[in-house]
């Protein structure tokens, strides 16, 4: 079912951000004392509304930030306080040697950019043999892919966990990476390509069949060098999805060494199981502020790309 | 269902390719192997990690089993015999509608609302789009660990509360609030996705339609409810569609936050699952729970689908 | 395309894939059992989990792991000691043993221990510590194993018997003109009503509350106030755990006691509410021995034993257990492993941290290095006295089944109307098939 709605949303909303030229401004009269008093209050209202719809946006990263520093009896006050009144290290010092968070970091990392390239891989293979390929059976395997895409991943667990148990791949990587690569959650990445790959004029392979290019060629040098917004699209949703990975490495993980830094946050306890506030937070604001950062750099690639082709589902 | 545009372009590129090429058997043979070898890992993926796995789902659901002990017995339907009259189960069932459906009104109002606003001709609505957005790419243990301090029923929002005279609820620990403390969470960490997805749509309903039914006289809140919305039906659709399905899988929020208290009011059935199988080692039980849960979400996204065509507008 | 193709597609795949993956699965399904006891060729691994990350007890283990591996050197080439931090230590123990990878070692809590023993989880220890030379199976305290043995076998060993006391903020006490409750002990006016009234007066309900529990009562309310409720001589189940005795009179006397020290006096913080003891934000709080490791010199403090209460002075310790897991690799390996790790030289070295379960060992010379913040007169009184004669907390053959239904009901509670009067009631009504099956 999902792959109309995404051809509706293909109609819909392919729209460039950026674009649309705005004829209204050019037809207004010119500008009366009245109408620019109004505007200039509407434009106040419009910042103000803005401002106050972004605290609960931003003031949370803001806070964990600030808190890391903080002692853990700060953490508590009326009012709250954002800035510590004492500086103290002694929380962020602790970050590294609590919980290997070093190691949790480039684990994340790790299974994050494999997932998002083997997803890749299948996604773009698939999508592209949907849309562009007549093979046999096209129609039922396709719908053997939806009806993947109505079965709840925390149904399948318990056989899933089984067969891992069996394998003797319990406290390894390999579930991690599979499941996402080619479980029922990749089946939104190959509507995407498939939708991609619908839209490419048909005149480009026609001309790369005369040019003596065969199926593989086709794909190869023809669509996938196209498909850089499907491409995008996938990357993006795939990466945050296994960057934020925690529900099945708490089933499949028991070596700290292994986690991902997800799982890792919520392991910030001393020996006697006091939590270390201001260490987890510190860890938190440092699993968070490099992501923020890359985002702030390349912000309106993130966004364009992910409403161009659409992270349509 | 959705087959039809799939055959339809297949046959057309098969035609167009086959008519140009002077062996077409050999090209359409070549086809068959390439399109099968291409679609066979996504496919069979699907089929092994899901479809397989959820007959096991079926078979285990008809058995005693604890794998703790190591014992599998089979006992017939006596799992849903038990689940009819397990109020656990269906009060779950009933806390993850609410959550799906609360979650759903909020994200899509405070998304298109947000969309509508950064639509505007603004200087700095970049930057404002990047605050919204942000919460989207902060690991989601991050986003809830953060909360959790600030919605402690000492925490920062009940402090800023108390400094202006309001004595705030205790947010997560109150039965009344504890789910919605934990919607208006998570809508503010994935609203900004949604927001995307609106604006993209805004800005592709046509300027002139707008302005010709601004000369017609139309109020502003008249073009977006006669222009626009018809027009960004489809991806009201799509986000709603998306929105569900995500909120069915919730866990890490739960998980963190609440662990499905105080009492049962924040017990959705991901989270009933999860203990059913892991906590409590009734992994029989667990898959009869899932096999409804199974059934329930195909006959949603089956109403979802059919009622489909009495409000979105213009679908080819 | 029409909707009744769509319809019908959609009906098609659904009943396909149901009918088409059952028949896939029905061949197979769930069996073996795994794990065994079979002799291994060489030297093993082994491995015990946790849920102490403690640096100091880490040092501990892994020497007295370093001097087994050196005389057993054909028995075990490594022991590793693996933390299970976090709040799910029971969920992540039974979850590695129902995937196959159990531990061979496991830390189990008297809450939990009754459940490891009678479902077979746990390895008969009996014949190993019998036939080890110079264990001494007679010097373990009788109460001490009682949960951890089985129609006479014990699967169990509680290398820490650790009673509870109450540690006591000196410095927010006096600033609320309090009395100290060491003068209130030697008065004989150390009961549960005068410490709460020391603790609701100190609470400010803003930065500092009163008392504090062992636990959170809200969400742990076994391990927060199973300590207590025996001061009143309360019990959740009669003594073969076969019935619920939540309802009992002293019960509901103890919850509407408690209650309306949250509610009432405000002397116990409310539901929801984050206090931190380390950092002098609690006026009272009940914990054990291992706690005083994380208190400092920043503002005065006190352990001392707890307050008696309606059914007069009940001292009570909490056990942290470690038994060999059954479907473990190695058992046999393993079992010698442990009548190794918790012989007597080698518990000497753990009571460092541990207050033993062997009685030669509980000395105030073992015991102040374990918590050289304590003083003689603190180790003598709230520790070794109090774990001589000491009940072990309850737990129950089915626990994780019965600790949910019992948070859920109590929660009920947890509301200033809360009554416990129409509460405990119900929550034996909701217990009562797990506690008969």
């Amino acid at each position: 079912m999902r792959s109309d709605v995404i051809t509706a949303q293909a109609q819909g909303a392919t729209g460039d951000l950026t674009g649309g030229s705005e004829p209204v401004r050019s037809r207004r009269t010119p500008d009366s004392a009245h109408a620019r008093r109004h505007r200039l209050w509407s434009k106040i209202v419009l910042y103000t509304l803005l401002c106050v719809l972004s605290i609960p946006f931003i003031y949370p990263t803001i806070w964990m930030i600030f808190a890391a520093f903080k002692p853990t009896d700060e953490f508590f006050r009326i009012p709250p306080t954002l800035f510590p009144e004492t500086w103290t290290l002694d929380g962020v010092a602790k970050i590294f040697t609590v919980t290997p968070f070093a190691q949790q970091y480039l684990n994340s990392l790790y299974l994050a950019t494999v997932i998002t390239i083997g997803s890749i891989i299948v996604c773009s293979l698939g999508g592209y043999a949907f849309a562009r390929i007549r093979f046999p059976f096209a129609g039922k395997l396709f719908l053997v892919l939806m009806s993947g895409m109505m079965i709840p991943g925390e149904v399948t667990i318990i056989p899933i966990f089984r067969w891992v148990a069996d394998l003797g791949l319990m406290n390894t990587h390999i579930p991690l990476i599979v499941l996402p690569i080619f479980g029922p959650a990749c089946i939104v990445g190959v509507f995407i390509f498939r939708q991609f790959y619908l839209s490419l004029p048909g005149e480009l392979e026609e001309a790369g069949r005369l040019d003596g290019l065969g199926r593989l060629g086709l794909f190869w040098r023809i669509a996938l060098p196209l498909s850089g917004p499907a491409i995008a699209a996938v990357a993006i949703m795939k990466f945050l999805a296994s960057f934020n990975m925690y529900f099945e490495p708490l089933i499949f993980l028991r070596s700290e060494e292994l986690f991902p830094v997800g799982l890792g946050l919520t392991r910030y306890q001393d020996g006697y199981g006091e939590p270390l506030y201001n260490t987890q937070i510190g860890a938190t604001a440092l699993t968070v502020i490099p992501v923020l950062i890359v985002f702030l750099f390349a912000q309106r690639q993130f966004v364009e790309g992910l409403s161009r082709t659409g992270l349509k589902g | 269902m959705t087959a039809e545009p799939l055959g339809a372009t297949d046959r057309k590129v098969g035609r167009t390719t086959g008519r140009r090429s002077g062996s077409s058997k050999r090209l359409a043979r070549i086809d068959a192997a390439v399109g099968l070898s291409f679609a066979a890992p996504a496919v069979i993926g699907v089929l092994v990690l899901g479809l397989v796995p959820f007959g096991y789902v079926i078979w285990y659901s008809l058995h005693d089993w604890s794998p703790l002990i190591g014992e599998f017995n089979w006992i017939g339907l006596d799992n849903f015999t038990r689940l009819i009259a397990d109020d656990t189960v269906w009060s779950s069932f009933l806390t993850t509608f609410k959550y799906a459906a609360l979650l759903m009104v909020l994200n899509i109002t405070l998304a298109l609302g947000l969309a509508v606003l950064l639509n505007q001709k603004l200087r700095g609505t970049t930057t404002f789009r990047a605050f919204f957005f942000s919460p989207v790419i902060v690991s989601a243990v991050a986003w809830v660990l953060v909360w959790n301090y600030l919605v402690a029923a000492n925490g920062g929002i009940n402090g800023a509360l108390a400094t202006i005279g309001i004595q705030g609820p205790n947010w997560l620990r109150d039965p009344t609030w504890a789910l919605v403390t934990v919607v208006v969470i998570q809508v503010f960490k994935g609203v900004g996705m949604n927001m995307i997805l609106f604006l993209a749509a805004l800005q592709n309903v046509p300027a002139e339609l707008k302005e010709a039914a601004r000369i017609d006289g139309a109020r502003p809140s008249r073009v977006f409810r006669s222009i626009t919305l018809p027009l960004i039906s489809p991806t009201i659709l799509l986000v709603v569609m998306i929105t569900t399905i995500g909120a069915m899988d919730v866990f890490v929020p739960i998980q963190i936050l609440t662990q499905g208290g105080p009492g049962r009011s924040t017990t959705v059935i991901s989270y009933l699952l999860y203990r059913t199988a892991f906590e409590q080692q009734d992994f029989g039980y667990a898959s009869a729970i899932g096999v409804v849960l199974f059934v329930v979400v195909l006959v949603l996204a089956a109403l979802q689908w059919s009622s489909r065509k009495r409000w979105v507008h213009d679908e080819v | 395309m029409t909707g009744s193709m769509n319809r019908r597609r959609f009906l098609a795949a659904a009943a396909s894939l149901s009918a088409g993956a059952m028949v896939l699965a029905a061949c197979s399904g769930g069996d073996d059992a795994g794990g065994g006891g079979d002799a291994p060729d060489g030297p093993v691994e082994l491995r015990m989990v946790m849920w102490s990350a403690n640096e100091g007890h880490h040092e501990i283990f892994n020497q007295i792991a370093d001097a087994y591996i050196a005389e057993n050197p054909d028995l075990v080439s490594a022991v590793s000691f693996e933390p299970l931090t976090g709040s799910g230590y029971v969920n992540a123990l039974t979850t590695q043993i129902a995937g196959g990878d159990a531990p061979d070692l496991a830390w189990v809590s008297e809450a939990n221990a009754a459940q490891f023993v009678q479902s077979g989880v746990l390895y008969n220890l009996q014949p190993t510590f019998s036939e080890t030379e110079g264990y001494e199976i007679d010097d373990l305290l009788d109460g001490a194993i009682d949960v951890w043995s089985a129609d006479g076998e014990i699967y169990g060993y509680p290398f820490s018997n650790s009673p509870f006391g109450v540690y006591v903020n000196n410095d927010l006490l006096a600033a609320a003109g309090q009395p100290n409750p060491r003068d209130l002990m030697a008065s004989g006016e150390w009961t549960w009503d005068t410490a709460m009234e020391i603790a609701a007066a100190v609470a400010d309900g803003t930065s500092t509350t009163g008392f504090q529990p062992s636990d959170d009562p809200f969400t742990n309310w076994n391990s927060a106030l199973g300590a207590m409720w025996m001061s009143w001589g309360a019990a959740p189940w009669s003594e073969d755990g076969t019935e619920c005795t939540f309802d009992s009179p002293e019960m509901v006397e103890f919850f509407d006691w408690f209650h309306s020290q949250i509610y009432d006096t405000g002397a116990v913080a409310e539901p929801g509410a984050e206090f931190d003891f380390a950092s002098g934000q609690v006026g009272l709080r009940l914990s054990q021995l291992s706690s005083s490791t994380g208190l400092g010199d920043d503002f005065a403090w006190d352990f001392v034993p707890m307050p008696d209460g309606p059914a007069g002075t009940v001292p009570v310790v909490g056990q942290g257990g470690v038994g060999v897991v059954a479907r473990g690799d190695n058992p046999q390996v393993a079992a010698d492993f442990l009548a190794y790790f918790t012989n007597p030289e080698n518990s000497a070295l753990l009571a460092q941290f541990f207050p033993p379960p062997r009685e030669s060992l509980l000395t105030v010379e073992t015991l102040s290095a374990a918590a050289p913040a304590l003083t003689e007169e603190q180790i003598q009184g709230t520790v070794i006295d109090q774990a001589l004669v000491g009940v072990t907390k309850v737990g129950h053959v089915n626990m994780s089944e019965i600790a949910d239904p019992v948070r859920v009901g109590l929660d009920a509670l947890w509301v200033p109307e809360g009554d416990a009067a129409t509460v405990m009631p119900a929550i034996c009504e909701a217990i009562s098939d797990s506690l008969a099956g």
